[in-house]
């Protein structure tokens, strides 16, 4: 028999070398430059003309509190119809809703949908750090950088948002909104940050399900609306168990989640009375003053069903619970995103190369 | 010397052979009928939901319009309870993302896709020849984007209706930016001016992603212009130093002028300056706040004249095929540089 020989592997190789973790955010850096400058860019172009819309809005909100305390009846509505009508296209937050899922889209979906679309990743995937490291290192820097940025620009959100919830707009018919306003309260805070964050991992893991980068990115933009949609409208009222009041004075900057109305212990109807009983109880009851706020107005029906003998309840989350929502909401989507996020690293590792 | 004989090449290859348009129509659908589909399925999903919501509002409103007497407290609590029921639709920011949205997904990766995946080096060596191809394309998909859209205007346009009805307490302005473009041929041009806005994106940057945001940031550029600026000079204002201006009017601008001398006094509304120093005893009823108009007509007994610039509401729809008019213009252009770039490009 030829007797093979084989040298004997030198020893250096057979243990492993440290992972070279620094490296990934080399790595990292230079893949996603181009996408990460792009959010700034656009983060700060909007930090900058938020600055000059928000200087105007505070200093509207300024002039209309010095002519209204004491009130000046002559330019008082002057100044609080100034500050209700300025920048009313951000006042309900309806577009700046968009920027969490447009990061979330645009960061997050292309990381691993590129690599799997276009086949890099069985260039990326074979290097001697190992896929599952590669895939996990870059969403986790991705993370925590685009979380960072999201939570500087959502300072800014705060500060601009602020005459809104001032307590004592109402009685000078200034904009009152409850800090629950829901195209509000998550732009707020930690709120901004934590959805930023969301996006992002459901980005990541849509690219890595769908393994195309336009599919991803329309499948993230509906899952985030979705999931949006489902907290705001159902899941937020439900973190504690609302307060329950048949008063009629309910503060102004309370979230009503419901309202429904009682007639000798028994339950009659739900929300806005129906109009045939109105029509029968209430016969275009007598003309109230119209008085400033809202709540005044509404007082005016619920006394006439009152004296009716029935009675209206409120549940309400009360405006003190704001922060506990706040971080109630945060760390629910960090979790939801630490998940996400492990999925996604889990399906790297576990599909065949 | 030699003679050298080629064949006389066959009479059928020297006449063109008919362009096979119908043909294109098959491959078009083929190729896009994912997009396609995702498109019908968001705009008929988005439908069923406007219509479901609509039910109610239409409702609500009925209601408060059958309330008598007008304006007493039941009845402005039926007008409330209405004008707080879609608060997340009412506002119309929502749809005004559905022509980007089009735009950015069937429009911009018509032509990147192809360039970024090398696949155009197939399809534009085809016999109908890259120039037709795209154009067949651009077009065949343009029409289908603009029909689609057209029939669901038709469903926000009934949305709307109780917003801007005469018998609303406060009407909205129909020519207010963000309601506008939702309603009547506008929102089917500006869905088809985001979709030539992504195809000529996505052939001048060739790659999808960039060219998806290229088309998100252009549009929204457009529709803020058009909105904040464009809009307003369609047709020049009605100017008018009344006080009583129609509260469904969209006011493009107010001053004041020395009633006297027709000197300009400042725009907008009077200064703190102004108002300081001049006093109206009877504005507004005793112990409650006067309004706005009372202030007005206390400046205006001060010798100054108010002067507004506005469009009555009569003029919605000469705007709207105006508007529709213009991005028609604006998407063939877009489409036809589109193409012209695809011809002109070394292959």
């Amino acid at each position: 028999m030829t007797a093979l020989s084989m040298s004997a592997r030198p020893e250096e190789d057979t243990s492993l070398r440290p992972v070279p973790w620094r490296r990934m955010g080399w790595v990292t850096w230079r893949q996603h430059r181009v996408t990460l400058a792009g959010v700034v860019v656009f983060l700060g172009a909007l930090m900058v003309f938020l600055w000059l819309a928000g200087r105007q809005l505070h200093s509207a909100y300024a002039a209309a509190i010095a002519a209204c305390h004491p009130a000046n009846p002559l330019t008082c509505p002057n100044m609080v119809n100034a500050f209700n009508g300025t920048n009313d296209y951000l006042a309900n937050g309806g577009i700046l809703q968009a920027v969490p899922v447009l990061i979330g889209a645009f960061a997050g979906a292309p990381v691993l949908a590129r690599e799997l679309e276009t086949g890099t990743f069985r260039y990326a995937w074979t290097q001697g750090f190992g896929r599952w490291r590669w895939a996990l290192a870059k969403l986790v820097l991705l993370a925590v950088v685009l979380a960072a940025v999201a939570g500087v620009f959502s300072l800014l959100l705060s500060w601009y948002y602020q005459p809104y919830f001032a307590e004592g707009n109402q009685a000078v018919s200034l904009t009152e909104l409850t800090p629950f306003f829901t195209g509000l309260f998550n732009l707020r805070g930690i709120g901004f940050a934590a959805w930023t964050l969301a996006a992002f991992a459901i980005g990541a893991l849509a690219g890595m399900l769908i393994r195309r980068v336009v599919p991803a990115i329309a499948a993230t933009l509906i899952v985030y609306a979705g999931l949006a949609f489902a907290v705001g409208g159902w899941l937020r009222q439900a973190y504690m168990t609302p307060v329950v009041t048949s008063g009629l004075n309910v503060p102004g900057s309370a979230w009503i989640v419901s309202q429904w109305w009682t007639k000798g212990g028994r339950f009659a109807f739900s929300g806005f009375p129906p109009g045939r009983l109105l029509e029968r109880l209430c016969p275009a009851g007598p003309p109230v003053p119209v008085g400033p706020g809202h709540g005044q107005k509404a007082a005016g029906l619920a006394e006439c069903l009152t004296q009716h003998g029935y009675t209206q309840w409120t549940s309400y989350q009360p405006a003190s619970r704001f922060w506990l929502f706040q971080w109630i909401e945060g760390s629910g989507l960090l979790v939801l995103s630490v998940l996400l996020i492990a999925v996604t690293v889990w399906l790297v590792r576990r599909r065949a190369a | 010397m030699t003679a050298l004989t080629t064949p006389a090449p066959p009479r059928e290859d020297a006449s063109l052979r008919p362009v096979p348009w119908q043909r294109m129509g098959w491959v078009t659908w083929r190729q896009h009928r994912v997009t396609l589909a995702g498109v019908a399925a968001l705009l008929g999903a988005l439908a069923v939901l406007l219509w479901i919501v609509g039910l109610h509002v239409h409702q609500a409103y009925s209601a408060a319009a059958a309330c008598r007497p007008t304006s007493s407290a039941i009845c402005d609590d039926m007008f409330g309870n209405f004008s707080v029921m879609d608060g997340f639709l009412a506002n119309g920011f929502l749809l005004q993302a559905l022509p980007a949205l089009i735009g950015v997904f069937v429009g911009a990766p018509l032509l990147a896709r192809e360039m970024e995946t090398g696949t155009f080096r197939y399809a534009w060596t085809q016999g109908i020849g890259r120039l037709r191809w795209a154009l067949a394309k651009l077009v065949l998909l343009a029409i289908s984007v603009t029909v689609a859209s057209g029939l669901f205007s038709l469903v926000t346009t009934w949305y709307y209706q109780p917003y801007f009805a005469a018998s609303n307490p406060v009407p909205q302005p129909p020519l207010a930016p963000t309601l506008f473009d939702l309603r009547g041929v506008a929102f089917p041009a500006w869905t088809l001016a985001a979709f030539a806005i992504g195809a000529l994106a996505g052939m001048l940057i060739r790659r999808v992603v960039p060219a998806i945001a290229a088309t998100l940031a252009v549009y929204t550029g457009l529709v803020f212009a058009a909105g904040g600026f464009l809009r307003a000079h369609y047709l020049t204002p009605v100017l008018t130093s009344s006080l009583n201006v129609p509260g469904t009017a969209w006011i493009a601008s107010q001053w004041w002028t020395v009633t006297r001398s027709g000197q300009f006094a400042w725009a907008g509304r009077p200064p703190m300056s102004v108002l300081g120093n001049i006093t109206c005893p009877n504005s507004g009823p005793p112990n409650g706040k006067p309004t706005m108009v009372s202030i007005e007509q206390c400046v205006v007994q001060h010798g100054y004249t108010q002067w507004t610039s506005y469009q009555p509401t009569t003029r919605f729809w000469p705007f709207q095929w105006i508007e529709g008019g213009w991005l028609l213009v604006l998407s063939v252009l877009l489409i036809a540089v589109t193409v012209w770039l695809v011809r002109r490009r070394a292959a």
